[in-house]
């Protein structure tokens, strides 16, 4: 299936909740609190780069934006997003996104647009992060109801909660599955999942996915294999893979993927389209929106909403955008190492500061690691995709495996 | 030599420079020292460097030294050393400079800044800085600080504040911890009057240049604000703001100006191209150019005063030029255009620069409109002159100064 195609499946729900006339707020950002945006009875779904769209951007952008703004940018102009009450951008993350939201606000005045703007602190051993956080979550809540006229209700947050969780414990299920037995679900099933859920978080998406983590328990049980998923499952969860059980993995090249806001559905539609390999090499990935949207703990619904949500995104896994470089790296090289990784893949969307930034650091753990890189730079047109595909195939050579 | 003759007729050196060229001197051997010493931080330009300076810490500027490497054009070699241990030529060529040259210091200028023992990073002027130094972080072993400060809309609201708060409080006790230092109440009051006086006077060089001829043009403002850039607090820089103030007020009462024949007054916004800034300012000056504002210069203005002098420092630097928004930024240029009675306006879109640069072409279109004066967006890069195409420049430059003929 074409990348287009690919896509196109994925959005599916979305087009559905478009036509039963919901109302959608489109976010931006992968650590963005879906139940916040579910409590005032909206359904959030994830603005994505797509292909095809590549001008509009000219006369307010120049060249050096990221890919991904401009790719958002030509679709706004172009009249490509979806149909939307509002619009989310996060504040704080890169210098791109920023200024985008400027932008955005001037040349689209009569576009609904809010912000959410997060602290990049995340190893300050206080308090301080939280509390700011709380406060930037409850003062959108309120934007949100002012401007919308939708109040923030407990019913609905407790769905959302509920459906989140569910989803995220599934989903991390699966992600951990992949680990010990790559075959038992394509990664680009998985990643379909992830990105039908992003795009429309509802009920039916969430029990299609339970229906296939359910599956996958059955065959791996059978395997004998629920043991160790559940130690990896949580070392991932804690971000401490020092006390995952040692296992024999399959025989088979064991690839990781790592990135920023680049869509796991690409990564899986080009390794797919390389002649005598499949998807079954990538163990894992890193990205935003995959693992590191996937991997945000589940909100504990006893507490106060806001402080709930606020300790989840601050808990997520780090994005390069934020403090804590080191400990990312640490937490690379302990996985490379405990889910017996052959390689890397590294991808970096063009013009982007903190892909391009952690690019190199990323290099050396992995190289501390003995373990062997190869530098993707991508665009959301994919239009370099005959050379990147070469670029792999040979990297892929390079590992013995071809 | 005749074209040297040539700028020199166009153009007025400032007496103070001498005096400029020797503390920016003593500065580079200050570092060396709190090197040599282990207790120098790195900062960012929009640090409040005045904690580190009452800390006893010494400071060393990492942009600084970017420009330092834009205008010995070496630009190229230094962001190619970056670039040949991975980093992207797309990235910022402060930053590409400063990893390329402690890579390799010997090829550097200046063997590269002093070792450092602490990055204090702020991120109030990009978000870029945080990754730059932790990039520094990975190749020297010193440990970053983040001084977070979330970008304003509007007005600051008291959880931001409280936030900032936070960070300050935890950035005395990060150099407390990593130098043995304490801060006195004393010592901090004592830096921050030094550093309120050095921007009081320099804030009034600036504003001089609302007179007609302007007594500064842009290349002067840029060169002289090194110090109130990295020595803000110190005693050392207060007799050259002051000269420097002397100098501006007696071009004013004589009616001299920074260029010899002003006819045409701009705005400047942005970074300088470092590899280029007497060529290009001292060329536009040969045709009666000058630009009595820029909004770089003019970012650092704000006082550290009053009771709470640390609701002060978290006023002042998280309300910088580039931690707002658009609007502002704006709002800040219509005013320059208005106060400084220009005629019109450049904008240096600047490559490495995201946070300074994406909108400018939108803004460019609001404040043409608001202020009715024309303006130009010229693309290059201020460090790296790969990405300078000076034809290019030249030529969009004429366009819009044919629009005054
Ligand atoms: S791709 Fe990179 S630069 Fe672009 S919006 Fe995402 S994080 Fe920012
Ligand atoms: S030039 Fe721009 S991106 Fe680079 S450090 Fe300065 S503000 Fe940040």
């Amino acid at each position: 299936m074409s990348y287009e195609g690919v896509l196109e499946q994925s959005d599916s729900g979305l087009r559905e909740l478009v036509e039963a006339g919901e109302e959608i707020i489109g976010y931006i950002y992968p650590h963005t609190p879906l139940e916040l945006i579910l409590a005032h009875g909206f359904t959030p779904s994830l603005m994505r780069a797509i292909p095809g769209i590549t001008s509009g951007f000219e006369e307010s952008l120049q060249t050096f934006a990221c890919s991904y703004i401009r790719n958002l940018y030509n679709q706004r102009t172009n009249e490509q997003l979806p149909p939307i009450s509002g619009l989310l951008f996060p504040g704080n993350t890169c210098d791109s996104l920023q200024n985008l939201t400027d932008i955005w606000k001037v040349r689209f005045s009569e576009d609904r647009v809010f912000r959410l703007t997060y602290p990049v602190t995340r190893y300050a051993n206080d308090d301080s992060a939280e509390i700011y956080l709380t406060k930037e979550l409850e003062i959108l809540s309120s934007t949100i109801e002012s401007t919308l006229d939708r109040p923030f209700t407990t019913d609905n947050y407790e769905r959302a909660v509920s459906l989140i969780r569910e989803f995220r414990l599934d989903a991390q299920f699966l992600y951990a599955a992949r680990v010990v037995d790559p075959e038992v679900l394509s990664y680009t099933e998985l990643a379909r999942l992830v990105r039908s859920f992003l795009s429309a978080p509802v009920t039916s998406v969430g029990s299609e996915i339970h229906r296939v983590t359910l599956l996958v328990k059955e065959k791996l049980k059978s395997k004998g294999l629920l043991g160790i998923i559940d130690s990896i499952l949580s070392g991932l969860q804690k971000k401490d893979l020092s006390k995952v059980n040692s296992f024999k993995p399959p025989s088979g090249p064991r690839l990781l993927v790592v990135g920023g806001m680049v869509e796991p559905q690409a990564i899986a539609t080009i390794i797919n389209g390389i002649d005598s390999v499949d998807d079954s090499i990538l163990i894992l990935d890193l990205l935003s929106f995959g693992f590191k949207s996937v991997f945000a703990p589940p909100i504990n619904r006893s507490g106060n909403p806001f402080e709930e949500m606020a300790k989840s995104i601050l808990a997520a896994p780090g994005e390069p955008t934020q403090e804590g470089l080191r400990y990312r790296m640490d937490f690379l090289k302990d996985l490379v190492k405990a889910l017996h990784i052959d390689g890397l893949i590294i991808c970096e969307q063009s013009f982007c500061d903190p892909d391009q930034f952690e690019a190199p650091s990323i290099e050396k753990a992995a190289s501390a690691a003995g373990i062997r890189t190869v530098r993707i730079p991508l665009d959301p047109e994919l239009s370099d995709r005959a050379r990147i595909e070469v670029k792999i195939q040979t990297f892929l050579e390079s590992l013995g495996i071809s | 030599m005749t074209e040297m003759k040539k700028e020199e007729k166009v153009y007025r050196q400032l007496e103070s420079n001498k005096l400029l060229q020797q503390i920016m001197f003593q500065n580079m051997l200050m570092g060396h020292q709190a090197s040599e010493e282990n207790r120098l931080a790195w900062v960012t330009s929009g640090f409040p460097v005045e904690i580190p300076v009452a800390m006893d810490v010494g400071v060393s500027y990492p942009e600084q030294y970017g420009a330092i490497v834009g205008s010995q054009k070496v630009g190229p070699e230094v962001c190619g050393y970056a670039e040949d241990i991975g980093y992207s030529q797309e990235l910022c060529s402060y930053a590409r400079a400063s990893i390329g040259s402690v890579e390799n210091p010997d090829n550097s200028p200046m063997e590269g800044l002093p070792k450092p023992q602490a990055l204090l990073a702020g991120n109030n002027i990009c978000g870029t800085v945080l990754r730059w130094y932790d990039a520094i972080s990975e190749q020297t072993g010193a440990p970053v600080f983040l001084f977070d400060t979330p970008p304003i809309e509007d007005e600051q609201p008291d959880h931001h504040k409280e936030y900032v708060r936070r960070g300050i409080e935890r950035l005395v006790a990060f150099l407390g911890t990593t130098f043995n230092k304490t801060l006195t109440d004393e010592r901090m009051q004592e830096v921050a009057d030094l550093s309120s006086k050095a921007l009081g006077l320099w804030t009034k060089s600036l504003t001089a240049c609302k007179t007609s001829p302007s007594p500064l043009n842009c290349a002067d403002r840029f060169l002289a604000m090194g110090p109130v850039v990295s020595m803000r607090g110190t005693e050392l820089i207060i007799d050259f703001y002051q000269s420097l103030l002397d100098e501006v007020e007696m071009r004013v009462k004589e009616g001299l100006g920074a260029i010899r024949d002003e006819k045409i007054r701009l705005l400047w916004d942005n970074i300088p191209p470092w590899h280029s800034i007497f060529k290009f300012f001292n060329g536009l000056a040969k045709r009666g150019v000058v630009f009595p504002a820029d909004t770089y210069t003019h970012a650092w203005s704000g006082k550290i005063e009053g009771d709470d002098l640390f609701g002060s420092v978290v006023s002042i630097y998280s309300n910088v030029y580039l931690n707002k928004g658009l609007n502002a930024k704006i709002d800040k240029m219509c005013k320059m255009i208005k106060d400084y009675n220009l005629d019109g306006f450049v904008m240096f879109s600047v490559r490495s620069c995201k946070r300074y640069s994406l909108g400018q072409l939108v803004s460019k279109e609001i404040v043409a409109e608001r202020t009715g004066v024309p303006g130009v967006v010229i693309e290059g890069d201020m460090v790296d002159s790969r990405v300078y195409n000076e034809a290019q420049i030249q030529t969009r430059v004429d366009a819009l100064l044919e629009m005054f003929m």
